[in-house]
């Protein structure tokens, strides 16, 4: 079966993503009609679109059958494709970071960081997160009555606190932000590179002028941490060796840009939409007041909710079975994570928003082998500008009309205006 | 008779812990019960400590 164009459309569709309900419409329709099923809008490679968490769990489960990097990790134009190969030198993405590579690669580049963020080892960094969090958290009490939260805090607070444990310099923050925002953003005229409308070679070379700012950068950062290293992220990446050797540059560019990227934006998303959620439904603030251990499931829920990352995704490496229908080599697949994370099969009543979900199933954050690296640190340093900021607060309104990223990718709020008032 | 092997999930990426096969990279032995699986053991693929591991239903 395939998905009716304007479904298909939609689903890829920067601008109905910004809308958000009409996803959220599309993506109701195919689970309901047609879980898994092939979509081929305009100008696209056709596409398996993975609408249910337990299908997607299923795809992520087999990282041997279902390749990350053997096509682009993300959804793009075959036009795009194209240009992509061309730069560089015929992989199908232009940044070889850890969402994009299978196998003993995969394994041996996860390794090079994730001691550092188990849970156990995040916990010696929660003192110094917890004061980033009230530097935030006063200076937002003192633009009271009104602020706009996502730019205010929520992009700001993750950003501080990455950058922090990757090394980079404060004054660096708002280079970092930008960088990042364009890189995630390339469809958004108010965060792309050139700050304007563009069509998808612009939107192209705009990234490919973005990455050459990054290389530029992190360049350096391979100098100063290999010349003096730390016990910081950053420094784990430049000194790295795997079999002897250290990392060749695009695993090290790679590197260092997801987890400057990624590491931040993400949890900004999920932050800015939260507030905005607390905004609609007074009834969460006083919950939560009443109850401040109910804070691990608002932010649980706050993931379920804004669902950062739209997609990602796979193909492929041999003929399958997925949920009844033929998979072939090579064909290319959509985990649409927006669309598991309101399955009605795993989540009572998926389009409001509870706390009482125990346990909250979400599946932002992926599964399998290649689940978010920094999952417990987004969660820690969420819970803890929540623990910071609501026992301030008296009550939350929207102060204006909040507005969403143009991208169907990476993305969430940009502006939440919000009115408050303090206890 | 000995009590079958059991299978633990990790809850926050689906890593399984299978008491047959214990997990050797890590110094568990085959065999090894989940509860004497050491306390500060955590996922070998997303770090989430023992505590975090559900137990599956077999059958």
């Amino acid at each position: 079966m395939k998905i009716p164009s304007d479904l298909a459309h939609t689903i890829v569709d920067s601008k109905a993503y910004a809308a958000g309900d009409p996803v959220d419409d599309a993506f109701r329709t195919i689970r309901a009609e047609m879980p898994l099923a092939v979509a081929e809008p305009e100008g696209v490679e056709p596409f398996w679109v993975v609408s249910r968490h337990a299908d997607i769990m299923a795809v992520e489960k087999q990282p041997e059958i279902f390749h990350n990097g053997d096509k682009s990790t993300f959804m793009t134009l075959k036009e795009s494709d194209g240009m992509v190969r061309f730069i560089t030198g015929g992989e199908p993405n232009l940044i070889r970071s850890l969402v994009s590579v299978d196998g003993q690669e995969h394994k041996d580049l996860r390794a090079v960081v994730f001691p550092s963020v188990t849970p156990k080892a995040i916990r010696g960094l929660e003192d110094d997160i917890r004061t980033i969090a009230k530097s935030f958290v006063a200076e937002m009490l003192a633009k009271a009555p009104e602020c706009d939260f996502a730019t205010d805090v929520a992009f700001l607070y993750p950003l501080r606190v990455i950058m922090t444990v990757l090394g980079v310099p404060q004054e660096d923050e708002p280079f970092m932000l930008k960088l990042t925002q364009e890189l995630f953003s390339s469809a958004d005229p108010e965060l792309n590179r050139d700050r304007k409308e563009v069509n998808p070679a612009e939107a192209l070379d705009g990234l490919r002028r973005t990455m050459e700012d990054l290389e530029a950068y992190f360049g350096a950062v391979t100098e100063k941490f290999r010349a003096n290293p730390t016990d910081q992220v950053n420094s784990l990446i430049a000194n790295a060796k795997i079999n002897g050797e250290y990392l060749n540059h695009r695993q090290l560019m790679g590197y260092y840009i997801i987890a400057a990227t990624a590491g931040h934006d993400t949890t900004s998303n999920t932050t800015a939409g939260a507030m905005w959620a607390l905004a609609e439904r007074p009834h969460l603030l006083e919950q939560i007041k009443a109850d401040p251990s109910k804070v691990n499931a608002f932010v649980e829920e706050s993931i379920r909710w804004v669902v950062p990352v739209k997609h990602f995704m796979r193909s492929a490496t041999l003929d399958t079975e997925l949920a009844g229908q033929q998979i072939k080599a090579g064909d290319w697949l959509m985990l649409a994570y927006q669309s598991a994370n309101r399955d009605e099969a795993v989540f009572d009543d998926p389009y409001n928003y509870r706390l009482d979900r125990e346990p909250n199933r979400q599946i932002a954050f992926g599964y399998g082998a290649h689940v978010c690296l920094g999952q417990h640190l987004a969660r820690m340093e969420m819970r803890i500008l929540w623990e910071e900021l609501l026992p301030h607060l008296k009550s939350i309104e929207l102060a204006g009309e909040p507005k969403r990223t143009i991208s169907n990718f990476v993305c969430g709020p940009k502006h939440v205006p919000i009115r408050f008032t303090l206890n | 008779m000995a009590e079958p092997f059991k299978r633990y999930r990790c809850s926050y990426c689906g890593q399984e812990y299978d008491e047959a096969e214990g997990w050797p990279d890590d110094g568990i032995a085959p065999g090894t019960r989940w509860a004497d699986v050491p306390d500060d053991w955590y996922c070998p693929t997303c770090g989430a400590e023992k505590a975090d591991f559900e137990m599956i239903e077999i059958g």
